[in-house]
């Protein structure tokens, strides 16, 4: 089972998304931004993925900075984003290459789709 | 017969210049017939007579004493010698004259060949020209966009005044410049480069381009360039009108619109995943035979997300446009065929109409809700077409879902989640002030007409901003 590190400012949508996560068997690290985040990325913990929302607190495009620190950080790390927002081509331009995002609002199976994915590739 | 054949008099005979030969005296020893047409007098009048008697003294000009008595005594031709007067007999007059002095065999005095082009007309087209552009000029300096008039060679004839204020450069900067080398080479831009290069040999404007830079003295600023092909009436001097529109105020706003709805847009969706996420958590605790109906509720909650997301593709200001968001629809619909269902093709066909946003939510929901239908039932092989068409009938709306499917008569009517999918179709024409007409199944396919009033916003009452 794999370690993820979920980054989500809204902590009811967190926690709902860690809870299915971890019906999935795997284990949750929790931020509630990419100052925290990085805590977690900057540390020696084994991390297999990053599900991330784009609009962090008070920066809009804060996951997409937080991708890319992270993937510096750690270059096999793999990168979900999620976002409320219409997902645009230059929103696109500024994803981690190869990398995927799960539209607001997604269901339990939607998510669990996406997670099999990141985690198979 | 060889030219050299022709006598030299058939030519002087021929050629549309008037000519006039004087001898050392100035005496007229002969002309042509150009000269006698041009003016209105004859060979008996004119030969032997001295050039400043002829007609009445009227050719004793000032200027062309100068060139017979100071110039040519010093020069062996003179080419484009002007001589503005007022002739007695045909009225003012410019003439361009070219002088020769000619000596022929054992005539050491020589003649001298005048040739008189009645350029008059030239010149009086030259000034209305002239006139013409200072009209231009007038106009242009009373306009409040900046602007430039280009000559065929790009470069600048006239600034504005505006242009010349707000880039804080001098006409004489400007003039015999081109756009691209003023101030930073803000302008230097390939594709407007391009578009001018076509607006006068294929007479194209450039409609709306846009730049965005710094500005000295400006700081950061947003313009809008058009430019147009000027020319006046009968003349071939072309040029081009290249206007300036300052429209950074506007950009700002609009950049605060789509920032604003960017925020609200991320606070809907966040609401929405809480409800989700409730169902999520609830179906967790929920017995399996009900676990269907929580997945179907979070599918229809995703729908309406959608729906915003692509309301605000086809907005056009006050109204959306129902040709794009159907287009839209059909678009997240088919990038959502998964499977054994990739093989469904899905098409629109919509009139250009438009729709208040306010019934846009429900009208996408029941589209969403027909095509789906088809999509779920339709097709057991994979494979299939479903047409989505709007069209204006009267002072209706006709909604069509059409499939060539296997149609409804296998279909088991009494099936729970279809029965709900029609309660929705339903409640949403019910909502929509609308009507439905059964659906039509002929074993080929299921069609699904649905009346609605032209809830849409009447022609030309709506705010219509171009997208």
């Amino acid at each position: 089972m794999a370690v993820i590190l979920v980054v989500e400012d809204d902590v009811f949508i967190r926690q709902v998304a860690e809870m299915m996560i971890q019906d999935w068997g795997h284990d949750i690290l929790s931020a509630s931004d990419a100052e925290e985040a990085l805590i977690f990325l900057r540390s020696a913990q084994h991390i297999d993925a990053l599900f991330t929302d784009i609009y962090l607190k008070h920066s809009v495009l804060g996951g997409c900075e937080l991708a890319h620190q992270a993937i510096e950080l750690r270059p096999k790390l793999r990168v979900l984003y999620t976002t409320g927002n219409v997902v645009t081509d230059k929103m696109k331009a500024l994803f981690v290459e190869g990398t995927e995002c799960l539209r607001k609002p997604y269901t339990q199976h939607q998510l669990e789709d996406c997670v099999a994915a990141l985690l198979a590739a | 017969m060889a030219v050299s054949d022709i006598a030299a008099s058939d030519i002087v005979e021929t050629v549309p210049s008037a000519l006039i030969v004087l001898d050392r005296n100035l005496n007229i020893t002969s002309a042509n017939r150009a000269f006698y047409q041009t003016f209105r007098t004859s060979a008996d009048e004119t030969e032997g007579c001295h050039i400043y008697d002829l007609g009445n003294r009227q050719w004793d000009i000032p200027s062309l004493r100068t060139l017979l008595e100071s110039v040519i005594p010093h020069r062996a031709s003179v080419e484009g010698f002007e001589v503005e007067h007022d002739f007695p007999t045909i009225g003012r007059r410019t003439m361009l004259v070219n002088a020769r002095k000619i000596f022929r065999p054992g005539d050491h005095d020589g003649s001298i060949l005048l040739a008189i082009e009645d350029v008059s007309e030239e010149r009086a087209a030259r000034v209305e020209s002239k006139r013409y552009w200072q009209l231009i000029q007038s106009i242009v300096d009373t306009i409040r966009d900046p602007l430039v008039v280009l000559e065929d060679d790009m470069t600048i004839v006239t600034a504005s005044k505006a242009f010349l204020t707000i880039f804080g450069i001098t006409q004489a900067e400007t003039h015999g410049r081109r756009v691209a080398e003023l101030g930073q080479h803000q302008w230097d831009v390939p594709a407007l480069r391009h578009l001018m290069e076509k607006v006068l040999p294929e007479n194209k404007p450039i409609e709306s381009f846009e730049i965005e830079d710094n500005f000295p003295g400006l700081g950061r600023r947003v313009f809008n360039l058009n430019a147009r092909k000027i020319s006046q009436p009968g003349n071939h001097a072309h040029r081009m009108l290249l206007v300036f529109e300052d429209i950074t105020d506007r950009k700002q706003r609009e950049r605060d619109a789509v920032s604003l709805t960017n925020e609200i847009s991320h606070r809907i969706k966040n609401n929405l995943q809480i409800v989700v996420g409730l169902i999520a958590y609830e179906a967790k605790w929920t017995a399996a035979p009900c676990v269907q109906g929580y997945k179907a509720m979070q599918a229809r909650i995703g729908a309406i997300a959608e729906l915003y997301d692509l309301i605000s593709q086809s907005s056009r200001g006050q109204t959306v446009a129902v040709d794009a968001y159907l287009r839209e629809i059909a678009k997240a619909m088919s990038a959502s065929l998964i499977g054994n269902m990739s093989g469904v093709e899905i098409e629109v066909k919509a009139e250009p109409l438009e729709i208040d946003p306010d019934r846009a939510v429900p009208f996408g929901l029941l589209v969403n809700e027909l095509a789906t239908n088809a999509i779920k039932h339709a097709f057991p092989q994979g494979t299939g077409h479903v047409t989505l068409s709007v069209e204006k009938v009267g002072d209706q709306i006709e909604l069509i879902v059409a499939d060539d499917g296997v149609g409804m008569k296998d279909k088991d009517s009494a099936k729970v989640p279809e029965k709900r999918g029609s309660d929705y179709v339903a409640i949403f024409v019910r909502q929509l002030g609308g009507t439905i007409a059964p659906s039509v199944s002929e074993g080929t396919g299921t069609i699904v007409r649905i009346r609605l009033p032209l809830l849409l916003v009447p022609p030309g009452s709506a705010e219509r901003v171009a997208a």
